[in-house]
């Protein structure tokens, strides 16, 4: 859902600086943009990029300062465009924006991929345990067998990689920076590795946690722009070096509260040209593309052992499900028949990721499932929806003669049922059937909102680390078709079984 | 000696509609009773409310030892009394032709698969159609098809079969056929009820024709008596609708 309105924003945004790159594309060198069109995500929230809460159409945040301050350094007017935080590179590159900020971190594959600008604030990624916790846990090692969760696709995952292979800890994903505390308070995981910047935040907003400042790494925040426009990205480290200087980049800095210690020598560092210390990321830098996709591909078909269990799973509750409610809509009385219809149509209605949150989330107060099984639950309760509609038609389809005669031969209504006007109306619903199975293979790829590592987001992950989406995007898509096109194959045999005539 | 059916004074109305209007007849063991009249006149109504399958208004219906009355239909325990051929036979379409005839003996008798087939197998030869017991209905012609839902009526061992328009979709060779198989199936102690429009194989055939016009029995009898000397308007109109 989220996603889907990011993707809106993406298009709008794309069609809106249409016409600024075509003005720049004129080949005027002199001519300077009325606008700095910059991107970030509103849903990282505060206090990089958040919808003003008393103006919800404006944002506001520290890097809508450090956008405003450079645009105006620059003599342009800054115009923010919402793009998915994941998506802010690809969206550079593609040119959506003249500048992304929105706490991006710096990494040597994004340096390869897009033009960064100098670092303008340095964080540590933090630990953070239930307070209960805090002299059981204070390191990896201690968390051996234990959840530790963060943000998918950053520096903190990267770490935590190398740590489920160095101290046996297990790495969890999230789409977001704010429901790992939430699962870490609920017990759902037993730390979040993130940087301080949003470990404060939360630990503002979640009680009951405690992180330890010492930090297992160090990082850095940079704005990214697409790979071409190096002399606009030099003119934007000026700005921010001279914001540095003279103290405007600190005031912003104090205003969102994330001044510290560590950033004096950390400017004087920058302003002396010293080399930055670097964030203790694992080395997948240096490593060919070939390299990458042969370390990847293992985890690839782990994901999507993953996807084809999921669909399963869920495709067999749905059917399950789907013919219970099929049946009930048949044959049961008025009462059933308007709470099943009740509840199609309320899942059909609704979008299947509200409902996949609501599972996993909302009920967390009542009962905390785990991911897999609130995705299992979630899919196969959406799809039971349509496979109801399915079997309904189908039983429906079964002409009235043959359940006249099954009556007139003394059968029961239940033993027509079964005998008679199940099996014919399984024939009709077998190719929607197959149809659905394929289609529940691809929106199983949404469940990895709930940190479920399936294909499309191990995808993903691989993506931003190759900074590309070609390779993986061709592996994954070979993925999916290895699963589905046996599925539909078998599906055709099937009814050509069913249609062709047996030996008399 | 008390007739298999018994219909006394059956009325059934649909809406404000009359079908059925104080219908009256019987059926002997060994008859082949025909219902003829115009489209529209009731007769397969009247077959289907025999059936069970209709309910009716008032009066009451009587196979063998019970008798149901006007409301809503309930199932017959055990064994059902009437066995029943449709007009397009309505086989399981999913099911070859002798698992068509063995579901119900199967599933309502409780008689074992094997003696099930055994006995489909026999009414399969008697019929003519025992080469073609594997088949899918799909498959079969509609002589075959027909025969197979005779068999399949059959099978439970019904002491009234009733058959919805057996001669609409023969060629007139066929249906020589079929009256000799249904004056076989008679003697065997059965009662027979039969709607048809072709007054050749009514009077060849049956041993009692009923006429029913809009839904009231205006004539019965000896076939060859009402087919011959036919004294209602109605049955007059009947037989010179016939080619």
């Amino acid at each position: 859902m989220l996603r889907l309105a990011g993707l809106a924003m993406l298009t709008l945004a794309a069609l809106s600086s249409s016409g600024l790159h075509a003005s720049k594309a004129s080949g005027l060198q002199a001519f300077e943009p009325s606008f700095l069109l910059w991107g970030g995500d509103a849903e990282g929230g505060a206090p990089f990029v958040e919808a003003d809460p008393h103006d919800p159409s404006r944002v506001v945040g520290l890097d809508v300062d450090i956008a405003t301050l450079i645009a105006r350094a620059l003599g342009r007017e800054p115009r923010f465009v919402q793009i998915t935080f994941t998506s802010l590179d690809q969206s550079a590159a593609r040119g959506d924006f003249d500048l992304g900020l929105s706490g991006i971190e710096d990494t040597p594959a994004r340096r390869a991929a897009v033009a960064a600008t100098m670092p303008y604030y340095e964080f540590r990624e933090v630990l953070t345990v239930r307070a209960a916790d805090r002299d059981r846990f204070r390191s990896f090692a201690d968390l051996k067998g234990h959840r530790v969760a963060t943000l998918g696709g950053t520096i903190a995952y990267e770490l935590l990689l190398v740590a489920e292979h160095d101290h046996g800890i297990v790495a969890v994903s999230y789409d977001d920076d704010v429901h790992p505390y939430g699962d870490l308070a609920n017990g759902r995981v037993d730390a979040v590795l993130l940087d301080n910047v949003l470990a404060d935040r939360s630990m503002r907003k979640v009680s009951g946690l405690y992180t330890d400042h010492a930090g297992v790494a160090v990082g850095h925040y940079i704005g990214v722009l697409g790979p071409t426009q190096t002399a606009l990205r030099d003119r934007m480290n000026e700005i921010l070096r001279a914001a540095m200087r003279d103290g405007r980049l600190e005031a912003i800095l104090r205003r969102w509260g994330v001044w510290n210690d560590d950033q004096p020598p950390f400017f004087a560092r920058v302003l002396a040209d010293a080399p930055i210390a670097g964030t203790a990321i694992p080395q997948t830098t240096s490593i060919s593309a070939m390299e990458m996709t042969r370390r990847y591909l293992p985890s690839l078909l782990m994901a999507s052992l993953v996807t084809l269990a999921l669909s399963c799973l869920s495709m067999a509750l749905a059917v399950a499900c789907g013919a219970v409610i099929a049946i009930g809509r048949v044959y049961g009385g008025a009462v059933t028949r308007l709470l099943l219809t009740t509840y199609v149509e309320v899942m059909r209605g609704t979008p299947i990721l509200l409902q996949l949150f609501v599972i996993y989330y909302g009920l967390a107060a009542v009962v905390r499932l785990p991911a897999s099984v609130a995705a299992l639950i979630g899919l196969g309760l959406n799809y039971a929806a349509y496979e109801s509609e399915i079997y309904r038609g189908a039983l429906e389809a079964v002409s009235r003669g043959q359940l006249e005669a099954a009556r007139v031969l003394g059968l029961s209504d239940r033993q027509a049922l079964r005998l008679v006007r199940a099996p014919q109306a399984f024939r009709l619903a077998l190719a929607p059937m197959t149809n659905d199975f394929v289609a529940m293979l691809k929106d199983s790829s949404l469940v990895s909102v709930l940190t479920v590592m399936e294909l499309t987001k191990q995808t993903q992950i691989f993506a931003t680390n190759l900074g590309s989406w070609v390779v993986p995007g061709v592996l994954c898509a070979g993925l999916y078709l290895t699963m589905s096109l046996p599925l539909a194959h078998l599906a055709r045999r099937l009814e050509a079984a069913w249609q062709a005539p047996t030996a008399s | 000696m008390t007739p298999v059916l018994a219909v006394r004074g059956v009325r059934l109305q649909r809406g404000l509609r009359e079908i059925l209007r104080d219908v009256s007849f019987t059926a002997g063991a060994g008859d082949v009773v025909a219902l003829m009249g115009l489209s529209g006149s009731g007769k397969t109504t009247a077959l289907r409310a025999v059936a069970g399958l209709d309910p009716f208004d008032a009066g009451e219906i009587r196979v063998g030892e019970i008798t149901r009355g006007p409301g809503p239909v309930r199932r017959d325990h055990g064994r059902p009394r009437v066995g029943m051929v449709f007009q397009f036979h309505h086989l399981f379409e999913h099911l070859s032709a002798i698992d068509n005839v063995c579901l119900a003996p199967v599933h309502v008798q409780g008689v074992s698969r094997g003696d099930a087939v055994a006995v489909a197998r026999r009414l399969f030869d008697d019929l003519g159609v025992g080469h073609r017991a594997g088949a899918l209905p799909r498959e079969l012609s509609g002589g075959e098809a027909q025969r197979v839902a005779i068999a399949r009526a059959l099978a439970l061992d019904p002491p009234l079969l009733l058959l919805d328009e057996p001669t609409a979709s023969l060629d007139p060779a066929r249906r020589g056929e079929l009256g000799s198989t249904l004056r076989g199936l008679a003697a065997t102690g059965r009662a027979l009820l039969v709607t048809s429009h072709d007054d050749d194989f009514v009077r060849d055939w049956a041993t009692t024709v009923v006429i029913l016009a809009d839904g009231e029995v205006v004539e019965q009898g000896d076939p060859h008596r009402v087919l011959t000397e036919p004294r209602h308007p109605a049955t007059q109109a009947l037989l010179r609708g016939s080619p």
